[in-house]
């Protein structure tokens, strides 16, 4: 057990799987038929939006509804840049720049309010931006929306459309990823946890709660833009239906399914919100609301860190029985556990 | 000046509704802390247990006041097996769990009743009034009737009784309500129950306007919340005028104000909402929350 962990932890082991890690983001999507490679497009744009949701959400701890607004202005800006055929690298910077301000501005207000506050004014982004995105029609092509054809293999790659797309996801969203992670892992990832953990202690060490609740909301606007990018990419048809309210709340729970507060379950959580809405419409269509909520609760009740914790609780539960039979374990064991409890050993050392 | 009244006048009635619904969050939330998305969620539950009971025959009042009752025990059930387990710990979380508990009832509502709009019979008559010109129909008048008076109970309740005096006194330190006898989970089971049969009413009063679908409640919920901080959490008066404001507001931005309109109606709760936070954060009738490390 602890030797598997010790080696896992080796930097050279590190090294080897992310560059594994690579060459099979490279390979696989020349070996994947087109649906398949077109699924993990999907995927991959919505684990970008949950990723920004965890920003806010999962690692500074602020109830965000309204991160599909974001992801929706992103993919508007972008079809609107490529329908007025704007240099693409520009489309792109547009796209996140204007979300990102479009996120501050929100941001400066909302944060003010503090708590619960903030995730009322976020409910209100996709509630407003579905009938303002059908009024201003002159820029968003009203109820029909907005398509743009902007990502076809160019001529000199020998790749197919889907091929091309994944790839485009892979490259944007790695590095978003990359980023990401570095964010939350050094000096704004800990000031962050502290206004997560208790804003009034935040303040008392001299660490703005305001400040940043502002930035983590930017950031996670800013994220929700490449991720709009990415949507046209991909799906390249955006309409006020995009940003709906039903699909910001989707967003949440995928984020808690996966696991908030984390790089791994935001992957996970963008798998959830592609993959599971298509299972539960194969059993019927009538039960899909009925499911997701069912999914989200049993979730909450039975893994509370998300699916990215399964394999520590199994580690965990798994270690429990070993120890049960050694000698000398109850006392290492912090809590009485149904699992020793009815382990045989264990059993005939308590009558003894 | 006719035209004028008769928004003013259909203002206060769906104002009134989002009133109600206001009135509810505020309960749940002076007795746990906590907001309440699956409010909504539940009030259109119980409209579908009142239409469940006229398909049954019973006269439309009768299934009314059932649906009251049966969303009590809805409302307790809830907190007792469900919320009691996240009340304790991260709010967030049990936030989050209430935005589960609004997807999985609207599913439950879609999955027994699909998702074809049901003709709701209206409590009240459709005969219409004149008052200083403007024509106004009694199922408004009647709307703002109830919630005055339900307003008024629970003003009462709050205010003027033992079991409300209980009821603040858990929402505002709960460890110390239960040194000094009071029966804490009791209480909040009593307290959501409370909230979930006045969503019930609203449910009954806004399933007529807008037939009843599972999502019926979803845009009433919004403005509810709106009211909510805007009157302060703590107030239930300040929830009603707020509801009451945002509603005849809504109504006269949509005819007067030509950019907004009547699509871009509910942007109108939202404006209110970031000038009175950014004036007065503790919301129009609210505490101020001090808070100690």
């Amino acid at each position: 057990m602890t030797t598997a962990t010790g080696i896992l932890q080796r930097p050279w082991v590190r090294w080897a799987g992310l560059a594994l890690g690579v060459i099979l983001a490279i390979v696989l999507p020349l070996v994947f038929d087109a649906g398949t490679n077109s699924t993990l497009a999907r995927i991959g744009v919505f684990a970008v939006a949950v990723l920004g949701l965890n920003v806010i959400m999962g690692y500074t701890g602020q109830v965000m509804l309204g991160q599909i607004f974001f992801v929706g202005l992103g993919a508007y800006i972008t079809a609107y840049g490529v329908s007025q055929e704007w240099n693409i690298i520009l489309v792109f910077i547009l796209a996140l720049a204007l979300t990102a301000l479009v996120g501050l501005v929100i941001a400066l207000a909302a944060a003010r309010l503090g708590g619960l506050a903030i995730a009322m004014v976020t409910i209100a982004l996709p509630i407003v931006g579905v009938p303002l995105a059908r009024r201003l029609g002159e820029f968003t092509g009203g109820s029909q929306g907005l398509s743009a054809r902007f990502s076809g293999a160019p001529e000199w790659a020998p790749l197919y459309d889907d091929q091309w797309q994944l790839y485009l996801v892979l490259l944007i969203g790695g590095i978003t990823f990359l980023l990401t992670r570095n964010l939350v892992r050094g000096k704004y990832g800990r000031a962050f946890a502290i206004v997560k953990e208790n804003e009034a202690v935040a303040a008392s060490m001299g660490i703005s709660p305001y400040k940043y609740k502002v930035l983590a909301f930017t950031i996670a606007a800013l994220i929700g833009g490449v991720s709009g990018f990415l949507y046209m990419v991909v799906i390249q048809y955006t309409s006020p239906e995009t940003l709906s309210f039903g699909h910001s709340i989707e967003l949440v729970i995928s984020m808690v399914v996966g696991g908030a507060g984390s790089i791994v379950g935001s992957i996970l959580g963008g798998a959830y919100y592609v993959l599971v809405p298509q299972l539960t419409n194969i059993i019927d269509p009538n039960l899909t609301a009925m499911l997701q909520g069912a999914i989200l609760l049993l979730v909450l009740f039975l893994l509370p860190g998300g699916l990215v914790s399964l394999p520590r609780v199994i580690r965990r539960l798994v270690r429990r029985g070993d120890q049960g039979g050694g000698p000398g374990t109850r006392s290492q064991a912090a809590t009485p556990q149904p699992v020793a409890a009815s382990h045989p050993s264990t059993e005939r050392k308590q009558d003894t | 000046m006719q035209t004028f009244i008769q928004l003013v006048v259909d203002g206060l009635s769906t104002g009134s509704i989002y009133a109600a619904l206001a009135l509810a969050i505020v309960l749940v939330n002076q007795a746990t802390g906590l907001i309440n998305f699956a409010q909504g969620g539940i009030a259109v539950l119980s409209a579908y247990i009142a239409y469940q009971f006229t398909v049954w025959g019973l006269p439309l009042i009768l299934a009314i006041l059932a649906s009251v009752v049966v969303s009590f025990f809805i409302g307790a059930f809830i907190e007792r097996y469900l919320m009691r387990r996240f009340e304790k710990g991260d709010p967030d979380t049990a936030v989050v769990v209430t935005i589960g508990l609004l997807t999985l009832i609207t599913g439950i509502c879609a999955w027994i009743w699909s998702y074809n709009n049901l003709q709701f019979p209206s409590l009240f008559p459709l005969d219409t009034v004149t008052i200083f010109g403007a024509v106004v129909s009694v199922r408004s008048l009647g709307t703002i009737f109830v919630i005055v008076v339900i307003m008024l109970i629970l003003q009462g309740l709050f205010l003027g009784t033992k079991l409300g005096l209980a009821l603040r006194a858990v929402a505002i330190n709960p460890e110390s309500a239960s040194f000094s006898g009071l029966k804490v989970g009791r209480l909040l089971m009593v307290g959501w129950g409370l909230a979930a049969a006045l969503g019930a009413v609203a449910g009954a009063m806004v399933a007529p306007q807008l037939t009843l679908t599972p999502g019926m409640m979803d845009g009433a919920l919004v403005y509810a919340l709106a009211a909510v901080i805007i009157g302060g959490l703590s107030s239930p008066l300040g929830a009603v005028v707020a509801a009451w404001l945002i509603g005849v507001l809504e109504n006269l931005a949509a005819v007067y104000v030509p950019f907004i309109g009547y699509d871009l109606r509910i942007a109108v709760p939202f404006i209110l909402l970031f000038i009175v936070l950014i004036l007065r954060p503790q919301g129009l009738f609210g505490r101020k929350v001090v808070v100690r490390v």
